[in-house]
């Protein structure tokens, strides 16, 4: 996409600095995004990259008091509501929206109704401004249904909507937080049409994003953050890919052990009729050692493929684990026969926030620390420190709280919180959702690692690219029936979205390139 | 740069689980205390600042001890205002340990209070009505309190009711229980004083009743921090979804958790009986704020962050020469304590809604 430069910058900061106790999260940070322009903001996680859009919306306050320019006016950073008014606006990963109420109340949130006599709301007056809103986005939604019945990226619409209420495009900066995080690739090509749109129309924009290919398809210059500084900033035409990944994070491969044999003959899973909610009749043979992917777009089911399986939530069918059968519903005889799981929601679902790192990696399983009726930490402590330096693991030790780590990290120890009880079979749902290339490649080197010492592996994941390195099959869902089943030889990412679309699907399909690194 | 990363799984016993898998990392990875220098110094930090505040509530207990004891020289400084601090804060811990027990599985059962109040009348009526043995009587309603457990487990966990609904329900059951038991009355008569007597003794000059907390104490102590059930029951309280996905058994353990706040309660029903020597109608209901009060209290103390029992016991005593001090100080007026506890519990349950933003706030330093 052609630059268009305005002349002017939209955004600049200057030699902006935020201690978090010890951490230097930002030093001397210069920044600037010019008008008009699709900014990127890669980086890893730790990077600063989230503080500095903390402090863009005044969420932090900055070491020392800094002022930013925002379209050639002053804003003393630090301020939510001084941010709002400077025309500084966010989109925020979960998008602050409210999937319950529908579209014409998620918009009047945070900038009230349309009022009459008495405080009435006028909900016909209300409507129009609604749909104005979302039609300016290429959107014709109806703006009485829920939010719950829409797409990803059409609450996502809704939210950008909201954001630039009231102010005039080429006034504004609009930040998108990772916006595609929880997206499926056809909805991605549609944000994508959206963020065009709106840069035609002079909104400068500050798109923050773990997807390399997102910005280049997208981005006009890109600034790459790395230890608290923005270590470089480039139009993207001349930053190569290569060159973009190692000022990011240095040269990280995430290859397939070269070596890696198929699974053994002895079945470690099998499901017969197996069904969910959109799952229906579903058959498989797992066998130990093998990796089988599950793919497909959000709706085919491939969503709820490893929670039911495991018993989080309601399912149809005959599930065997080894030679017995498992009812539905009972995760801890999953647990119980050696099967784990790695939810896709790790905060929700994984993670005991308020225990500490030994706490969550022991959590299925302390029976092994139970000796002479005494709980013994200090036993536990040796081991947790042992899996820590296995599956390194950034954390200041086995007693810090799971808090303090990031994402990335937090995965590794849900992960080897199955690895250590040496599982049969291993569900990972979405395993490398949020992680940081780092990590993700060390969290594809565990998973090789438990296949190759004979765990029989299910990943279900929207990141296609993903499931190519990972698997010796991919199952294609859609609408809740296997689609394809397809080899090692022809699970390649462009295949997987295309089984996964279908041809008969007649939305705009752009399948970003994968620029091999 | 090459690292091993070193991984064990498959089936037990598998001579070749022990795989060996090369990755390629940053250097930094390889030296095992990884990437960003200045992350480990937060965490010192952290835990500086951690322990600065987990005793606060023994130094803040020393210092009231001091002032009270300077400002009341011949009322508080005495033994038997020691004493009575001692035991009245016993029957107050008893029932605060059920409540800590309820909170830690993530239900806030307030029919503690009421249950106290039930088996109060109960071992009461049933020595002078049925002129049952004292035993069978301490027996039986202990099973009442059991049976008020269970019965709150079946609401909360199969009938999916919110704790605070489902025990705010009970507790209006139990009162219209207690008063068709007791009718109403406080029953002054037909107690036996053996049973009386577990109560009324001393030990060493020191109120049995204490004794009764001390060993109740110990023992939860031990089955909360030594022993799987209690590290299975935090994480289903903290987080019942992660836990029940991890493979806990996160219904019965809460179960367990509910059942023995309700045994509790009714024990504390039963020693203050014992202790008052009549079964004074009602007398439970005003214990459930202090017990409250103490356990959020206790949660911002020795382990911050978590209901523990080590915290409860600090704050229990805190709060009981506080409410002692106070009371001795202006004996005119009767609502001092109640003054005293709502403060301590409002300013119990904020410090620890600061205290958990900071840790959020620390830990957004590696976001």
């Amino acid at each position: 996409m052609a630059s268009t430069d305005h002349g002017g910058f939209a955004l600049e900061v200057h030699g902006l600095s935020k201690t978090f106790g010890a951490t230097r999260a930002l030093r001397d940070v210069d920044f600037q995004v010019r008008s008009g322009e699709v900014h990127a903001l890669v980086g890893q996680n730790g990077s600063g990259k989230s503080t500095l859009i903390k402090i863009l919306a005044g969420f932090h306050r900055p070491d020392r008091p800094s002022v930013a320019t925002v379209h050639g006016r002053e804003l003393v950073l630090g301020d939510q509501a001084a941010a709002h008014s400077a025309g500084l606006r966010f989109v925020h990963q979960d998008l602050g929206i409210v999937p319950s109420l529908d579209s014409l109340d998620n918009l009047a949130l945070g900038f009230g109704y349309a009022t009459g006599a008495g405080g009435r709301i006028r909900w016909r007056a209300q409507a129009r401004h609604a749909q104005a809103a979302l039609s300016e986005l290429g959107y014709d939604i109806d703006v009485r249904r829920p939010l719950t019945d829409l797409a990803p990226v059409e609450r996502t619409a809704i939210a950008i909507a909201r954001a630039l209420q009231g102010i005039e495009a080429g006034a504004s900066v609009l930040v998108l937080d990772e916006p595609t995080a929880t997206m499926p690739q056809p909805e991605v090509a549609r944000l994508f049409t959206m963020v065009r749109l709106l840069h035609s129309r002079g909104v400068s924009v500050l798109y923050v994003s773990h997807h390399l290919d997102e910005v280049y398809e997208l981005a006009d210059r890109v600034t790459v953050f790395r230890d608290g500084q923005a270590v470089e900033t480039a139009p993207v035409g001349s930053l190569p890919r290569k060159k973009l990944v190692e000022t990011m994070v240095g040269d990280i491969p995430d290859e397939p052990l070269a070596d890696r044999k198929a699974g053994s003959s002895e079945l470690a899973l099998s499901l017969r009729g197996f069904g969910a909610r959109i799952i229906r009749d579903l058959d498989l043979d797992l066998h130990c050692g093998e990796v089988v992917g599950v793919a497909g777009i959000t709706g085919s089911g491939r969503e709820e493929f490893c929670d039911a399986l495991f018993g989080g939530r309601p399912r149809r069918g005959r599930v065997t684990v080894g030679d017995s059968l498992v009812e539905p519903m009972r995760p801890e005889e999953m647990v119980a026969r050696k099967v784990g799981l790695v939810p896709a929601k790790r905060r929700d679902d994984a993670l005991i926030l308020q225990m500490s790192v030994r706490e969550n990696f022991t959590l299925p399983d302390v029976s092994e620390f139970w000796q002479h009726l005494l709980l013994g930490h200090r036993s536990e402590r040796r081991v947790v420190t042992d899996l820590i330096r296995r599956l390194s693991v950034t954390t200041p030790g086995p007693e810090a709280s799971i808090e303090a780590l990031s994402g990335g990290n937090q995965q590794k120890v849900i992960v080897g919180r199955w690895l250590r009880l040496r599982p049969k079979v291993l569900l990972l749902d979405e395993p490398t959702q949020g992680v940081d290339i780092r990590a993700k490649s060390e969290i594809h080197a565990l998973i090789d690692a438990a296949a190759a010492a004979g765990t029989a592996v299910i990943v279900a994941s929207s990141d296609e690219a993903e499931l190519e390195r990972l698997c010796d099959r991919v199952l294609v869902l859609r609408d809740g029936r296997l689609h394809a089943d397809l080899p090692r030889s022809r699970a390649n990412a462009q295949a997987i979205a295309h089984e996964a679309l279908g041809s008969n699907n007649d939305k705009p399909v752009a399948i970003a390139g994968k620029v091999e690194v | 740069m090459t690292h091993g990363i070193r991984l064990e799984a498959g089936g037990p016993g598998d001579p070749d689980a022990v795989r060996t898998v090369t990755a390629d990392l940053q250097p930094e990875a390889a030296s095992g205390l990884p990437a960003a220098g200045p992350r480990p110094r937060v965490s010192r930090r952290l835990l500086l600042d951690v322990r600065a505040d987990r005793f606060s509530g023994l130094y803040l207990a020393v210092v009231l001890i001091a002032v009270f004891a300077l400002w009341l020289p011949h009322s508080f400084a005495t033994a038997s205002s020691a004493r009575a601090i001692l035991a009245d804060s016993a029957i107050t811990g008893i029932v605060t340990l059920g409540c800590v027990l309820g909170l830690i599985s993530g239900a806030f059962d307030i029919s503690i209070g009421a249950n106290m109040s039930l088996a109060i009348s109960l071992v009461g009526w049933l020595q002078s009505s049925l002129h049952l043995n004292a035993l069978l009587a301490v027996i039986m309603t202990l099973a009442s309190g059991a049976a008020v457990g269970t019965v709150n487990a079946f609401v909360i966990t199969r009938l999916r009711v919110e704790p605070v609904i489902a025990t705010l329900g009970m507790s209006s059951l139990l009162a219209a229980f207690a008063y068709w038991v007791a009718g109403g009355q406080t029953i002054i008569t037909g107690i036996s004083s053996t049973f009386t007597s577990f109560g009324m003794t001393s030990l060493l000059t020191i109120p049995v009743p204490v004794f009764y907390l001390l060993g109740l104490a110990l023992l939860l102590w031990y089955l909360l921090d030594h022993t799987p059930f209690g590290r299975y029951l935090y994480a289903s309280g903290a987080n019942p979804n992660a836990a029940r996905l991890a493979g806990l058994p996160v219904a019965r353990l809460q179960w367990s958790a509910l059942l023995m706040s309700g045994i509790l309660s009714s024990f504390a029903g039963i020693v203050l009986t014992m202790q008052l020597g009549s079964a004074s109608f009602g007398a439970g209901d005003s214990y459930l704020l202090p017990a409250f009060a103490a356990a959020f209290l206790g949660s911002t103390q020795i382990k911050p962050g978590r209901f523990n029992v080590a915290g409860t016991i600090v704050a229990l005593y805190l709060l009981g020469i506080g409410v002692q001090g106070l009371q001795l100080r202006y004996p005119s007026l009767p609502w001092i304590a109640d003054l005293f506890q709502g403060l301590a519990l409002i300013t119990a349950v904020a410090l620890g809604v600061i205290a958990a933003k900071q840790r959020v706030r620390r830990a957004a330093a590696y976001g």
